[in-house]
């Protein structure tokens, strides 16, 4: 049977065929290269590195569905709905093309038809349909009955369900009464087999049968058609660029920021600084949005978000694409490079300020948390800081707390300066044994990386000493820069103060090679970051290390031997910037294992899904927005739950929210907060 | 410089009266001179300097330098400084007293640089040198955190401004006898370059922030405007005002006249509350002479509670509604 | 327009009170180790003051400031937030000079610079905060001073200040060119925006010698300083301070209520 072969009224099926084919096309191509030349407005940006690499992970993330089962929790499933969902119909897909494509539309039927080939494809398939049903009743529940806060009631939503269920049953209804016409009822494809047996036993008229499938192949195809057009224009567009996304994504930094080049600044026409219009953007943050299939997962990691904050990584998402559709028209017949003004309608409607509000610009504290769970490796954080840059650098406006640490980093090198340290840079060598470089004529190759925190704020300092204490009785020869230490710069860069970061770069650079610095280990999880993966394109050379890989290498190597008691009921906090951004979660573990008597209690949220102490993007010094709670709050609620009587962490941001966080919530007696490093030399024998 | 004798106070008048800081300076003025064994003047610009000619005398001047032009009734920089200099030339005094005022410190910079003498601003104590009979000053410098002495060997006139209630006003004698001399030289309006336009009274509600006996001050860590509010709230209860630091002052959160500190005004009430301010040394400058101060900050760090006699380590958003109820309270009582 | 600006180096005045020492025999400060020194308060105030009539008016702005070799820094840092140059005047006879000498040093300065509409000066120095200089600088080069202004407008060929006075504004307006001394009240000075900031580190700031500005030997005679130090202490504050606590906050704040009940 070849609903094509057929003719209608006087008109071959061939021609009804491709005549919607092609308006199908006609409606659908156009739209498509729309979108690709608004993304085309975006600036440059080099995603094609390591295509071999790429390849690779698209394929991995993609076939075995990676994307959604890597955040599947026991209180979250979904990802498993739509892993079968997309199996079952990447199924379809296939035979979208050959039994309808090559099969009907070139009318090649006579060899695909009729054998085992199409007997075999024709059982998977069923199976599939059955899958790809139950896929959408489980989702249609959850979306409409469960209603779980991160899925939205949309109509959207709703349209797609409906088109993907109704493309399953008119295959069924095809390929059932088509072969209950033809009399075909042996067992397999096994579903359409028995709907065929029953519709013969049923005694159904040949000619029903058969016009009943011809129509149901005809609504099919219709409904294929139709989707088509649809996806470019909603949501569902994800289908066409999530994986050209994870194709596209960062490779190594969390943040793909590039140095800003010094000499396009110094031509007739120099680039505005930061995001501030829409074709500011790269063009990989434009494919983003359309990536975006408005799941909610990084609506309900957002640490801003659950405490009641407007910013939602979502939701300024969605209002990009808005505006970029809206704009988007205005800036391409301006010109192919975008570079014109907004159409008038449009006035008013600023990209940041309007499109995005400055407190949402100002409430992410870059935890990562959106980036890690997004199914198509969408890179939130980094338009937010872009636009961040574009409002400090090009118009001096920022929360007036963040102004003050960033004339403080501008001024006298480091973000804690006036009233708030009542300490010096180099005070804390006063207090402990340690080499200070410069003081010597040969100094060792390895420096002690202290950060701004750990060496100005009374609280951190007692961390500090304890990590210079351990790594002497461990024989690590190394030294630290003292007085002369200025900040990483990371709070300038989180603040959207490019410059200042590069300048501190720079110099930090130069210092370090002035001294032969090969190695450099790190106490502050943001120092760590800046050294190790920012640095480098500033023309940094050397290794960089947290304290606890070096601590657990120490404890395999035998040079750090913890032999007291510690009797305490531990929980780990893991920082964001050294978890989900650097992958180092296992080594606290290991040190917290070798800590005898200490039983560990894990949190739920934790490793690369942790929660923000509220303290990142510069939020140690900009204050906390107005919501319904703290960050640190919340954060706070799951550690107590845990029951523990100390929460440890290694960063000092942490750490300080953590202390503040404990004297908010009054559980002074009963909960302390410890760096790991107070918790290790509590371990070791004092010598 | 030997023939630069005597001690000349650059008067200024309030509502019709010897403004208090002009008696002040008059006391310390009228000791200078006994050390010195030389006469006291003052001088007084404005149409009603001749009415207090006698009030003048009675607090201890020898010589009182009117002059009733009205031109004067308004400070005009250009005008004084003319009429003063003129002045100086003339009876070449030996030191020269001036407020911390709005006027003397615009004036005393200005006439330095025309006369060329020595000056130190904003001094905490005065004393003659027994054996150079040079004028030794005191004033705070860095900020507060030091406190520097200093003279000028050849420098004429040797120039000092005192901030009021520093030191104590002269004691009234009304038997004592002196002379009123109207200033010879005229000023031409014409030559004054400098002209006021327009003068914009802020009206403060209630105390005024010098006069107060209760202050509350609000720094960086009240975060809007209308936390300031609260301040107010408090203040009205005790009967005081609300000052600032520079900070809260900069970002508009409270005027700027009721800046207190180095650089804005300096108060010595007998509570002085600081609420959500670190307490840097510039502000801690304008208030240290507080009978009492009390710290309210969420840092137990900070350089408030250095110098204050009580603090509570706190939110001050959790700490002043229970604070102001209970003043409410005992006030009631 | 034309706008001078002249700008100090100072200690920086947010150490630690505790990290604060003199030495009384140079009576000197000691700076601690480690803190750079910053551009002095309301010097930093008055070079917004230029960058907001720069940025109504067209003009020129240019730095000036005496001190060591290490000034290039401020000069470097009013390049960012706005000026077009700066030179710095170094030389050993302009250590220690008084408000005269520093004043009569920025005042040949100033004349090798050649025309302009306006100079700005701080109030007052941060650190010794004399309050002096802009004051005498305005007598040496014969134009009209304003003092304490919280803004700075152009009129025509006047100048037009808003000053702060103690009760309130007056608004004053003087002919240019003239010297204005700016206070805090004119608000925050802006952040140095990206470009500027790159820019101004590469700048080159020329530094002048007495010879450069025809400074004669006998006013910077430190024989004939106008005022001289004798004495530099720090002063000893010794207060304990009580810290009142509670259960919850509201049981602290009652607790404090009944300390202050009898000042009240």
């Amino acid at each position: 049977m070849s609903p094509v072969s057929a003719t209608y009224l006087g008109i071959p099926g061939y021609v009804i065929f491709w005549v919607m084919f092609l308006v199908t096309m006609g409606l659908f191509l156009p739209r498509a290269y729309f979108l690709y030349r608004l993304m085309c407005l975006g600036k440059q940006e080099n995603r094609f590195d390591r295509i071999g690499e790429r390849f690779k992970n698209m394929l991995f993330v993609v076939i075995p569905q990676w994307c959604t089962l890597k955040s599947v929790t026991s209180k979250d499933l979904a990802g498993i709905g739509h892993a079968l969902l997309f199996w079952g119909f990447s199924c379809f897909l296939v035979s979208y093309i050959v039994l309808i494509g090559i099969s009907e539309g070139l009318g090649l039927h006579s060899y695909i038809r009729g054998g085992a080939f199409e007997t075999g494809f024709l059982t998977v398939l069923d199976i599939a349909g059955i899958i790809v049903m139950l896929s959408m009743i489980w989702a249609a529940i959850r979306r409409y009955i469960v209603r779980p806060p991160r899925l939205e009631i949309s109509l959207e939503a709703g349209f797609i369900m409906f088109m993907v269920f109704g493309l399953m049953v008119l295959h069924f209804c095809t390929e059932s009464f088509g072969m209950a016409a033809l009399g075909e009822t042996h067992g397999l494809p096994p579903i359409s087999s028995a709907i065929a047996s029953y519709l013969v036993n049923a005694g159904v008229p040949k000619d029903t049968l058969m016009n009943v499938s011809y129509g149901a192949w005809w609504l099919h195809y219709a409904f294929i058609l139709v989707f088509t057009i649809y996806i470019p224009r909603s949501k569902h567009l994800h289908v066409l660029a999530s994986a050209p996304n994870v194709f596209f994504k960062s490779l190594d930094r969390k943040v793909v920021l590039e140095p800003i080049p010094l000499e396009a600044l110094e031509s007739e026409e120099p680039p505005e600084l930061g995001v501030s219009k829409i074709q500011d953007l790269k063009w990989k943050d434009i494919l983003d949005l359309y990536a975006c299939a408005k799941c909610g997962r990084c609506h309900v990691s957002c640490p801003a978000q659950v405490s009641g904050k407007t910013l939602s990584p979502r939701e300024f998402l969605r209002h990009m694409k808005d505006h970029l559709l809206e704009a988007g028209p205005g800036l391409l017949t301006k010109g192919s490079n975008g570079s014109g003004e907004a159409t008038p309608e449009l006035e008013g409607k600023r990209l940041v300020g309007d499109v995005v509000t400055e407190d949402e610009i100002w409430a992410c504290t870059t935890c990562g948390a959106c980036q890690e769970v997004c199914p198509v490796n969408i890179e939130h954080i980094r338009k937010l800081l872009e636009m961040r840059q574009n409002l400090v650098l090009v118009h001096n406006q920022m929360p007036e707390s963040a102004q003050l640490m960033l004339r403080n980093m501008q001024t006298r090198g480091n973000p804690w300066a006036g009233a708030q340290s009542l300490r010096l840079r180099g005070d804390w060598t006063n207090d402990v044994e340690v080499k200070v470089l410069g003081e010597s004529d040969e100094n060792p190759s390895t420096l002690l990386w202290v950060g701004c925190t750990g060496a100005l704020i009374d609280r951190n300092v007692l961390a500090t000493l304890s990590l210079v204490r351990i790594l002497n009785a461990a024989g690590v020869d190394f030294c630290v820069l003292g007085e002369a230490e200025s900040c990483c710069g990371d709070p300038a860069r989180r603040a959207g103060y490019e410059f200042q970061f590069q300048i501190s770069a720079e110099e930090n650079i130069e210092t370090f090679k002035n001294f032969n610095i090969k190695e450099i280990i790190t106490s502050c999880p943001h120092c760590y970051n800046a050294l190790k993966n920012e640095y480098p394109l500033y023309g940094a050379e050397f290794k960089v290390i947290h304290y606890t890989e070096l601590f657990a290498e120490l404890i395999k190597q035998g040079k750090l031997k913890l032999t007291n008691d510690v009797n305490t009921l531990i929980a780990y906090h893991d920082p964001c910037y050294l978890s989900r951004y650097n992958g180092v979660y296992q080594e606290p573990r290991e040190i917290i294992d070798r800590i005898p008597k200490a039983k560990f209690k894990e949190m739920e949220r934790s490793k690369t899904t942790t929660f923000c102490c509220g303290g990142g993007g510069g939020h140690m010094w900009i204050e906390e927005q107005h919501g319904t709670t703290k960050i640190n709050h919340l954060r706070m609620d799951e550690v107590i739950e845990t029951g523990a009587d100390t929460i440890a962490t290694s960063c000092p941001y942490c750490l300080q929210m953590l202390e503040e966080g404990i004297e908010q919530k009054g559980v002074k007696e009963t909960l302390k907060a410890k760096d790991l490093v107070e918790v290790v030399e509590a371990a070791m024998k004092q010598s | 410089m030997d023939n630069y004798k005597g001690v000349l106070v650059c008067g200024e008048m309030a509502d019709g009266k010897l403004a208090p800081i002009t008696i002040e300076l008059l006391g310390v003025g009228r000791k200078l001179a006994d050390e010195l064994g030389e006469e006291l003047s003052v001088l007084l610009l404005g149409s009603k300097s001749g009415a207090l000619g006698q009030d003048a005398i009675a607090y201890g001047a020898d010589n009182v330098y009117i002059s009733e032009d009205s031109l004067f009734d308004i400070y005009n920089s250009d005008a004084y400084t003319m009429a003063t200099a003129n002045l100086c030339k003339k009876i070449l005094p030996s030191i020269m007293l001036f407020g911390y005022t709005d006027i003397g410190c615009d004036l005393s910079p200005r006439l330095n640089g025309r006369l060329g003498g020595g000056l130190s601003m904003e001094c905490s104590a005065l004393s003659i040198d027994p054996a150079t009979k040079l004028l030794v000053t005191t004033r705070p410098v860095f900020g507060g955190n030091a406190l520097a002495t200093m003279l000028s060997k050849t420098a004429r006139p040797q120039m000092a401004t005192i901030r009021a209630k520093v030191m104590p006003p002269a004691e009234r004698n009304d038997s004592r006898q002196g002379k009123i001399i109207p200033l010879e030289d005229k000023v031409d309006p014409s030559a004054l370059k400098v002209k006021v336009v327009e003068k914009i009274k802020e009206e403060v509600e209630g105390v005024k922030l010098e006069d107060a006996e209760v202050v509350v001050a609000g720094g960086r860590g009240m975060g809007t405007a209308a936390d300031f509010a609260k301040l107010r709230e408090l203040a009205g209860i005790l009967g005081g005002a609300v000052g600032g630091t520079r900070v809260a002052c900069d970002e508009g959160w409270v005027s700027a006249t009721l800046q207190i500190g180095q650089s804005g005004k300096v108060v010595s009430p007998k509570l002085y509350l600081a609420v959500g301010l670190s307490g840097a040394m510039a502000h801690i400058a304008g208030c240290l002479g507080s009978k009492c101060i009390v710290a309210i900050n969420k840092d137990n760090d900070a350089n408030i509670f250095n110098v204050a006699h009580f603090g509570i380590v706190g939110d001050w958003k959790e700490i002043l509604p229970p604070l102001t109820e209970k003043m409410k309270e005992l006030k009631g009582k | 327009m034309n706008i001078i600006v002249c700008v100090k180096q100072v200690l920086d005045p947010e150490i630690p009170p505790a990290k604060f020492k003199v030495d009384p025999e140079t009576k000197q400060v000691i700076p601690p180790a480690g803190v750079p020194p910053v551009i002095s308060v309301y010097d930093e105030r008055a070079v917004e003051a230029a960058c907001r009539l720069k940025d109504k008016n067209k003009g020129k702005i240019t730095v000036i400031s005496m001190g060591s070799e290490k000034a290039a820094d401020v000069i470097k840092h009013a390049i960012s937030m706005g000026a077009d140059d700066g030179f710095v005047l170094s030389d050993p006879a302009f250590e220690n000079l008084d408000s005269f000498g520093t004043a009569y040093v920025l005042s040949k300065t100033i004349q090798k610079i050649g025309a302009y509409d306006l100079v700005l000066c701080g109030r007052q120095a941060a650190d010794w905060g004399a309050g002096q200089v802009g004051s005498i600088l305005a007598e040496i080069l014969g134009i009209p001073v304003i003092t304490l202004a919280c803004e700075i407008e152009v009129a025509g060929t006047n100048v037009k200040v808003k000053r702060i006075v103690s009760d309130g504004f007056e608004v004053l307006e003087a002919p240019m060119p003239s010297l204005v001394t700016v206070s805090s009240e004119i608000g925050m000075p802006r952040l140095p925006a990206g470009m500027r900031l790159m820019m101004a580190r590469k700048k080159q700031v020329p530094v002048w010698k007495a010879a450069d500005i025809g400074a004669e030997a006998s006013f910077l005679d430190k024989g004939n300083a106008h005022t001289e130090v004798t004495g530099l202490s720090v002063p000893s504050r010794k207060i304990e301070c009580e810290i009142i606590t509670g259960a919850t906050p509201a049981e602290a704040a009652a607790n404090l209520a009944a300390k202050l009940a009898n000042l009240i």
